[in-house]
């Protein structure tokens, strides 16, 4: 899953991407509500966590823009404007999510991983898909019953497709949510991952669409 | 029991117009009793004068000629007249006299003259008529009570007219301070927050002024106040990110998997403490910054390029650690009226805000000259430096407590400028921001009289 991150509190920042990337996530960080337009106009997120009070921009503006450009990236707003008035115009405006400065990182995360959830179209915390089932949470992967350990990446690539059974993602898809920009893309890494998640769960659960690219089918 | 000096003192203006309009009153009643008893006496006299010479007449024109001696009879009713009436014969016999015994001397001055007998005073009237005297008189005491009744008949109405005359006032006086009563009714409704100015419409012209004057105190203090909830407001924001951050740093320590990342966790951790912990000298230092500028103490005649030499080098060991040359470029001698721990607090905040912000390298000059303008009765403190400057829609701005440039380097409270602006006003001027001519970075001005 890949995050953008926007805070212009450089302390806050370094400690928030540190903590969400130990969580497997990939994230770009931006410091000004301008980079942050530039970010979103030209590469797609699964949530932005977005600061409020930004220099340049402010983080309500490059919401409101987000939300007119029919962008319908969940937006968790994290900040430290605290009134009743600054809350609502925040969820107004086009938030999902509030959490105030300063939170507990573990709340951040849940909050995340809900709105990921909710995104992605379902309530229930845990997916269940075909025999194979995934916690987010715990990052707990069971097939037919039986734990399964995967590593951080496949565990990337695996949720991104089960999110959606049935949706085909292309390999340059699914590198997007592999890496953030700090990261280079090795070119046949995503191949390397699908095998070694097909010899860990069984050949039938991913499955190639030949020049497009790759999906869990519904049924 | 009140003295009449005490009751002159009354606090209420109620009380006072009551009283001073009665005794006003009063006075008039009495005024027009005197006035008309006076006038009352003189008209009684020329009217009895009149009447006097009148009967003195009708009596010679009814004196039988030849007349002897005796008592003459006389009608019954000049009998109750009050007037007292006597005949002398030319050689002091008295021939004749009214019932009414007065015993009036037996002497006469042909006229009008006043005679004191058996212990009253007489208006005498003496008439030669055929080789007789005649004498009519009365007693004044008549006349007197005749003009104290007539007196008294015409300031009775006033007085009557007294108890009136004060519900009318009372009523007037209450109606008229009803504006008083309805802004302290106004005021006492009040909650404490609400500084509303107070309505002045419709209140007298006496009343207005104060109104206008209360008003505008209470504008005054809804400013203060307003700056120091905004203060709290902002500092209770801005106390939040580096609590924000230094609770992120604790967790990212805890959850470090490695001794590389705790050590860098607990690197991390120590920065932010220190950034709160500058962040909260800062708000202390602003805070007490505002209480001795309303607190009003005294300030001190210093040498200002003494306290600039000072602070330079003060700064030098930073500077350094910068590869920043700083240096004093110019110390014009001359006494300024100071606050010389605020002024120290300016150039310490000026001058480490030049160095972090020049580029390492780079130059800050600080100067004090004579103030080319104001024909040298003024000192001109200056800091400037080689960095990038603050472009000119921003310098207003940097001044505002907690307003951090986009392109400021991380870590700042954004009060160092607040502070210095605070103690510029404190000193009844204010830091002039513009281009550095010489070093093409931000140059600082502070204008400050020479102490006479």
């Amino acid at each position: 899953m890949r995050l953008l991150l926007v805070e212009d509190d450089p302390m806050i920042g370094e400690s928030v991407l540190d903590l969400l990337r130990a969580e497997h996530y990939a994230v770009d960080w931006v410091r000004d509500g301008e980079a942050a337009d530039t970010a979103l106009r030209t590469q797609r997120y699964d949530l932005v966590l977005l600061d409020l009070g930004l220099p340049r921009r402010d983080g309500l503006a490059v919401l409101r823009d987000l939300r007119a450009r029919r962008d319908r990236v969940p937006v968790l707003v994290a900040t430290a404007r605290d009134a009743l008035a600054q809350r609502v115009q925040g969820l107004d405006a086009g938030a999902d999510d509030y959490v105030l400065k300063p939170y507990e990182m573990d709340e951040l995360l849940a909050r995340i991983r809900a709105l990921l959830r909710r995104a992605a179209g379902r309530a229930e915390p845990v997916y269940e898909h075909l025999g194979v089932s995934i916690d987010p949470a715990t990052r707990e992967v069971l097939v037919q019953g039986k734990p399964v350990v995967l590593s951080a990446r496949e565990w990337a690539v695996l949720e991104a497709l089960l999110a959606r059974p049935g949706m085909v993602l292309s390999r340059a898809q699914l590198e997007e949510k592999l890496y953030d920009w700090q990261h280079e893309i090795s070119s046949n890494a995503v191949e390397v991952y699908i095998h070694g998640l097909r010899k860990k769960l069984g050949a039938d659960l991913i499955r190639n669409v030949r020049g497009v690219g790759y999906m869990v089918p519904r049924q | 029991m009140t003295s009449p000096v005490a009751m002159f003192r009354f606090s209420s203006l109620r009380a006072r117009l009551l009283v001073f309009v009665l005794l006003a009153i009063l006075a008039t009643a009495l005024l027009q009793a005197g006035l008309a008893w006076r006038a009352a006496r003189a008209e009684a006299d020329a009217l009895f004068d009149r009447q006097m010479a009148q009967t003195a007449q009708s009596l010679r024109a009814a004196l039988p000629q030849g007349l002897a001696t005796g008592v003459l009879p006389l009608p019954a009713e000049e009998q109750d007249f009050d007037f007292v009436l006597q005949i002398w014969a030319l050689d002091g016999t008295l021939l004749f006299q009214s019932a009414q015994r007065a015993e009036l001397p037996a002497r006469a001055i042909i006229g009008f003259s006043e005679v004191t007998a058996n212990g009253a005073t007489y208006r005498v009237y003496s008439m030669l008529a055929r080789g007789l005297v005649i004498q009519v008189a009365q007693d004044m005491a008549v006349r007197r009570r005749l003009a104290g009744s007539l007196a008294l008949r015409t300031a009775a109405p006033v007085l009557w007219l007294a108890p009136l005359l004060m519900l009318v006032v009372g009523w007037v006086v209450r109606r008229s301070l009803r504006p008083v009563d309805q802004v302290r009714e106004q005021l006492a409704q009040r909650h404490a927050e609400d500084l509303a100015p107070v309505a002045d419409a419709g209140l007298p012209d006496e009343l207005r002024p104060l109104v206008q004057a209360f008003n505008a105190l209470l504008q005054r203090l809804a400013g203060s106040f307003e700056a120091q909830q905004r203060f709290v407001a902002d500092a209770a924001h801005e106390l939040r990110s580096p609590l924000a951050a230094l609770k992120l740093q604790v967790q990212g320590l805890q959850r470090a998997p490695d001794a590389a990342s705790r050590e860098r966790a607990l690197e991390r951790l120590g920065a932010g403490i220190d950034r709160a912990t500058r962040l909260i000298g800062q708000l202390l230092v602003l805070a007490r910054q505002q209480a001795l500028q309303t607190g009003g103490s005294p300030a001190e005649a210093l040498e200002l390029a003494g306290l600039a030499r000072q602070a330079v080098a003060e700064a030098a060991a930073l500077a350094q650690a910068r590869g920043t040359d700083l240096g004093l470029v110019e110390a014009a001698p001359g006494l300024v009226d100071t606050h010389p721990e605020a002024l120290r607090m300016l150039l310490r905040n000026l001058l480490e805000n030049a160095v972090k912000y020049t580029p390492p390298g780079g130059r800050v000059d600080v100067s004090v000259r004579p103030d080319p303008t104001a024909s040298g009765a003024a000192l001109v403190l200056a800091v400037e430096d080689s960095g990038p400057g603050i472009p000119e829609a921003e310098r207003r701005r940097v001044l505002d407590r907690f307003y951090r440039s986009p392109d400021a380097p991380a870590g700042g409270s954004g009060l160092g400028l607040a502070i210095a602006q605070s103690v510029a006003e404190l000193h009844g001027t204010s830091l002039l921001l513009d281009a550095s001519p010489d070093l093409g970075g931000l140059r600082v001005r502070l204008v400050l009289p020479l102490h006479r």
